[in-house]
């Protein structure tokens, strides 16, 4: 099998289809460059414009997010994760607390779910956003189309923005999730605001449809680049997007329900191709997706509480001697799990060791494998594919 | 009186006026991109000094002039000090042949076409330079491509305006345009080719001025900067005008040869208007398609010209020569 | 390293008013370091957090003025004609900061959003530039770590004179909750002089847009034309002199590190005791799938399966078993985790693995394996491609070695880090040179 015979350092890297008197220039791409999407270096080694290998770093912005969390309290860590991947908070802030009420077999109420289902796929339609804008400027420049794709992002995405807001009062670090539940109800008819945003969404992702992935710049900008193989994408551990982008119909929220995903079933897009083109498909798709299980979330969401009263004044109640845990949510940029060993802290109040299993880590141990034989400007296409969030890879 | 008719004098004068006129030109020019490409993107662009922001390419000069100026470790002095200089220079001396009506240029060259092709041409030397000498390997790479793309490019610019060479039969673009005047636009007349050798034209202008979809030697999101990484201040702020005066002067000569110049449907207005609202109006459609689309990958960049610019170029200039030899008799 | 000299840095601010009665004043609102370490905790955080706001918004820096300045300004009737020429150009210089993004983490996100349409930070005419050779304005919007502290050094070093520093949110400015962590700084006024302060997690695109006009008033106040050459600036001073004082810092009164740490870990403070909402053995699950508990216990001789955990594999069975899995199906990888157990007889590691089956009914195989100190793993890079980083990560952080692995190098940390942080014993806020 391809993945497993080659270790990416060898066959992969294409050094013997190069001349052998050719001069070699090595290129440092980052770690601060205007679209490694962060602080995030890769070495390049080129052919004139030619990468014949490519050495990716990490770590630039690695925090100790684990260790802080082995200090802090189950219910303190909520707002450091947050953090972590910046573009969809809600996101990280649901893998953790799932990980947490799995441990300590917490109950959420049905009505919290439907929340965290609503606020996690606006988030993805959020997230996405932020992605096709940040993919149109590396395509585009900031000087060009591209910043054209990215203002109209960013203008939709403030709209998403500002309904989180008016439910948690963050503009984007929520902490709204806690053990057991969520600590803030939707605001009174802001069900309404939502379905008039998501009307007026629907419209305006066409529109950024066709400066992006209907354009035939576009087209021949993405289409072949940056393949990824079925067998590559699951052997590097790849998810979400990326790998139903490569032809593996896979899904957490469809084949592992959480939340309220066995009442408000998934329709997985998988595209075969598995080069940048599908990868954008996938995701734009997924906008359109979201939209429909928002709304039907909504219509669906059911009275009641949000969250165990007690639960929520009482944090430092949460105790765990023993016992190790893994749970995964698929967030916008895919697998997003939380291991953890139970007690740490003062007896049992803390994590002992808690590991964040961050899907784009994956994502950018494929870079040598896929970069080879791109030019320098694929490069750039390839990285914005892959939706990178550093907070996330580095922790 | 007599300094006046004297051709050298009046050269310089005119040169001067020139100048001031363009490089003014240019600086609203910048902010009129400026706000088009604001008002495409929802946003209001530059607002807070003057009405509208109009002062803002102003500040913009005043900032630059007044910031350090590097010579990074290694670059080549000479060059790296030269390269900005000659780019601003050739790109305004372009700017000297162009008839702003029929009274008014600095200077009716015979061969005046040839000249703004030749500068053109000449402009990816000093790209060149700045790219070699500022020992970086983003401005290396940029300079690469700035030189493949536009010695590319450069071939279906000249044999497309040698379609109207052709047409008209001289090399003047004051005469260019006369012809025109007598015998009809050439963007409409002969029917069918002048106006793909028009789009042709603006298609190579737009890759030899370095525009969207065909700015890959500046590429912001791959090469930082391209040429210009290095390069701080005012040197920069040379680089920066010479763009604009070399998109600015490209869509006055398109309009020049292609659109009749200072011809107009009436005659009681100056043809100045007329040559001033076609250039303002190609001007504006070069940032309305740099802010709409993508970019595109430099080898699909020269297969574009190779494969598709060049041969109809070829075409269209044979069409023309039959055209010429057979039926405009 | 003396404590007076921390005292002394914020009190540049007074040296313009020298001999106006206001002197004493200032300089008694910032009392050495010392005396700050005797209020509450509470407290110390704030003015942590304001202090070096206070300090280095300094418009009476010593400024380098060339002599032709003085000159024309004493040519009678010139002087207004300069004065105004100065009005001009510092009015130029204000009006069109090119900014460069030493965009990091989250705050990046919303430094991008203050460029975009809602709020457009174009209106002030500031633009963003990619290279630091043209920018004007260094916006540091996130998190800066050990690693990456050197790199925004010389980026601050590249851009050209006058140049001016916005640091952008807690991480910026003090570290935020990363403060007293090992990898992170306490800080981007520990490397570079920040010139306007703009709080907030993340602050939100008006409050950059604020933070940036503040800039401009403030530049609008120094004359124009002339810089101030780095080297003078006062605050140069903190960078192998932190102004803001460490956990772990010899000079800190303990009394505070030990209060700190105490309400730390204190479980309770003020919450009333109710019934503790525990989890034990019996609590999780079984995680594994019927058809994996029978193949580990009949092929890979596993007797045990906790109720609470993945099973434990011996070493010798490790690669095998991973083969198999992937035999079977098991092809997505999902995620290695070391863990340190130190005990009185030594120390050992525990490497927890999980692998997916993926599509619909998706089955999670998870096993961990025992290590003894110093014990390498086979690695699983081989195997599963994804196994490579994830191995490289746990390598990196909690030391242990996976034989076999073709490109065994730290990941996350530099190369020449000490120690592996993520090992029960390593302090959470370890030293680490020049940074703290
Ligand atoms: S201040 Fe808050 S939002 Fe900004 S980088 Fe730090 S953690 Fe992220």
């Amino acid at each position: 099998m391809a993945t497993a015979a080659n270790s990416p350092t060898e066959s992969r890297y294409r050094l013997d289809q190069v001349d052998a008197d050719a001069d070699l220039m090595v290129l440092n791409f980052g770690p601060q460059h205007p679209s490694t999407h962060g602080v995030f270096r890769i070495k390049l080694i080129l052919d004139g414009e030619i990468v014949i290998r490519a050495i990716p770093y990490a770590g630039y912005l690695h925090r100790g997010v684990e260790k802080l969390l082995e200090k802090l309290t189950y219910a303190q860590g909520v707002p450091i994760v947050d953090k972590n991947d910046y573009v969809s908070p809600m996101s990280n802030e649901q893998a953790l607390v799932m990980a947490f009420e799995k441990l300590l077999k917490v109950e959420v109420p049905r009505r919290a779910r439907y929340l965290r289902l609503i606020f996690s796929e606006l988030q993805r339609i959020a997230s996405h956003l932020l992605w096709l804008g940040t993919f149109a400027l590396d395509m585009g420049g900031a000087l060009g189309g591209g910043s054209t794709v990215f203002m109209y992002c960013f203008r939709d995405r403030e709209g998403i923005l500002d309904l989180f807001e008016a439910v948690t009062g963050g503009r984007f670090h929520y902490n709204t999730h806690t053990i057991g539940g969520n600590r803030h109800d939707i605001p009174l008819g802001w069900d309404k605001r939502v379905l008039a945003y998501l009307d007026m969404l629907e419209p305006r992702i066409a529109e950024c449809e066709s400066m992006t992935t209907n354009n035939s710049i576009f087209v021949a900008r993405t289409q072949g680049i940056g393949l990824i193989d079925k067998d590559l994408a699951q052997g590097l551990g790849l998810s979400g997007p990326l790998l139903r982008a490569s032809g593996v119909d896979h899904d957490l929220r469809r084949d592992a329900p959480y939340h309220a995903y066995d009442e408000v079933p998934v329709r997985v897009m998988v595209e075969q191709a598995g080069d940048c083109q599908a990868r954008a498909l996938v995701r734009v798709r997924e906008m359109r997706e979201s939209i429909r299980l928002v709304r039907e979330a909504l219509a669906g969401l059911p009275e009641g509480g949000i969250n165990s009263g007690k639960i929520i004044k009482m944090p430092q109640q949460f105790k765990a001697q023993s016992g190790q845990v893994y749970a995964a949510i698929e967030t916008p940029r895919g697998e997003l799990g939380t291991f953890v060993i139970a007690g740490g802290g003062d007896k049992g109040t803390a994590p002992y060791r808690l590991k964040i299993r961050a899907p784009s880590l994956h994502a950018l141990s494929a870079l040598p494998w896929i970069l080879p034989g791109h030019t320098i400007s694929d490069v750039v296409v390839v990285l914005g594919s892959l939706d990178p969030i550093m907070g996330e890879v580095d922790r | 009186m007599d300094l006046i008719q004297h051709g050298f004098l009046r050269g310089i004068a005119y040169g001067l006026l020139i100048i001031t006129v363009v490089m003014t030109a240019t600086a609203w020019g910048m902010w009129l991109e400026r706000k088009i490409a604001a008002q495409m993107q929802n946003r209001m662009g530059p607002m807070f000094v003057g009405f509208h922001g109009l002062l803002q390419p102003v500040a913009d000069m005043l900032k630059l002039l007044q910031k350090e100026d590097i010579l990074p470790a290694g670059a080549d002095d000479w060059l790296f000090n030269l390269a900005p200089i000659l780019t601003a220079l050739f790109a305004i001396a372009t700017a000297a042949v162009v008839p702003w009506s029929a009274q008014i240029v600095a200077s009716d060259l015979d061969v005046g076409l040839l000249w703004v092709l030749a500068l053109g041409g000449i402009m990816v030397v000093p790209v060149w330079m700045a790219g070699w000498a500022s020992n970086n390997k983003f401005a290396l790479i940029g300079g690469m491509r700035a030189v493949a793309q536009s010695v590319s490019y450069g071939v279906p610019l000249v044999l497309t305006s040698m379609v109207a060479v052709v047409f008209t039969g001289t090399m003047s673009l004051s005469g260019i345009v006369q012809f025109q005047m007598a015998h009809g636009w050439l963007i409409y007349w002969p029917p069918g080719p002048g106006i793909i050798a028009f789009l042709l034209f603006y298609m190579a202008l737009l890759a030899e001025s370095n525009r969207i979809p065909f700015d890959i030697p500046e590429a912001e999101s791959e090469l930082v900067a391209g040429i210009s990484t290095e390069y701080t201040g005012m040197k920069f702020g040379m680089f920066y005008v010479a763009e604009y005066v070399h998109t600015m002067v490209g869509s006055a000569i398109a309009a020049l040869i292609f659109l009749g110049g200072w011809d107009g449907p009436f005659h009681w207005l100056p043809g100045l208007h007329w040559m001033v609202a076609k250039t303002v109006i190609l001007f504006v459609s070069v940032y309305w398609v740099r802010w709409t689309l993508l970019r595109f990958r430099s080898d699909q960049l020269m297969r574009l010209c190779w494969l598709y610019l060049v041969p109809m170029s070829l075409a269209l200039l044979v069409f023309a020569a039959v055209w010429v030899t057979y039926f405009a008799a | 390293m003396a404590v007076d000299e921390q005292g002394s840095a914020p009190n540049a601010a007074g040296q313009v008013e020298a001999g106006t009665p206001e002197v004493p004043v200032i300089q008694a609102q910032s009392p050495p370091i010392a005396a700050k370490t005797a209020v509450p905790l509470a407290a110390t955080a704030l003015s942590a957090a304001i202090g070096p706001g206070h300090g280095s918004v300094d418009e009476s820096v010593q400024a380098f003025e060339h002599p032709i300045y003085k000159t024309l300004l004493n040519v009678p009737g010139l002087s207004v004609a300069v004065a105004s020429l100065d009005q001009l150009l510092t009015w130029g210089q204000k009006s069109a900061l090119f900014m460069f993004p030493m965009a990091t983490s989250c705050c990046g996100i919303e430094f991008m959003a203050t460029a975009a349409s809602r709020v457009d930070v174009d209106r002030m005419g500031a633009i963003v530039r990619g290279t630091p050779r043209q920018a004007d304005v260094m916006v540091i919007a996130g998190t800066i770590t050990v690693k990456m502290a050197p790199k925004v050094k010389r980026l601050w070093e590249q851009m050209p004179e006058p140049k001016w520093a916005v640091a952008m949110g807690s991480c910026a400015i003090s570290g935020d909750f990363y403060r007293d962590l090992y990898p992170t700084i306490p800080g981007i006024d520990t490397v570079l002089p920040v010139d306007v302060y703009v709080p907030g997690c993340p602050p939100d695109p008006q409050s950059l847009m604020h933070g940036l006009m503040r800039l401009q008033e403030k530049i609008g106040l120094k004359r124009a034309g002339q810089w101030v050459p780095t080297e003078v600036r006062p605050e140069t001073e903190k960078m192998t002199n932190p102004g803001v004082r460490r956990l772990i810092d010899p000079q800190r009164d303990p009394e505070v590190t030990a209060q700190q740490t105490r309400l730390a870990l204190a479980a309770t403070v003020d919450e009333p005791e109710g019934e503790l909402l525990e989890s034990g053995a019996e609590a999780v699950e079984q995680q594994l799938p019927q058809d994996l508990q029978t193949l580990l216990r009949e092929r890979f001789e596993v007797e045990v399966f906790p109720a609470d955990a993945a099973p434990i594999v011996a070493r010798k069975h490790h690669l095998h078993l991973a083969r198999t899995l992937k035999a079977m199906g098991y092809l997505n990888f999902v995620y290695v985790v070391a863990s340190h157990w130190p005990s009185k007889d030594g120390e050992t590691f525990e490497v927890a693995y999980a692998v997916r089956r993926t599509g619909p009914g998706t089955t999670l195989a998870q096993w961990r394996v025992q290590l003894a100190a110093d014990e390498p793993i086979e690695s699983l890079a081989e195997v599963w491609a994804g196994a490579d980083w994830q191995e490289r990560e746990q390598y990196d952080l909690v030391g242990v070695q996976f034989a076999g692995h073709p490109d065994l190098r730290r990941l996350m940390l530099s190369d020449d880090w000490q120690g592996h942080p993520l090992r029960r014993d390593y302090p959470a806020d370890k030293a680490c040179f020049p940074w703290r």
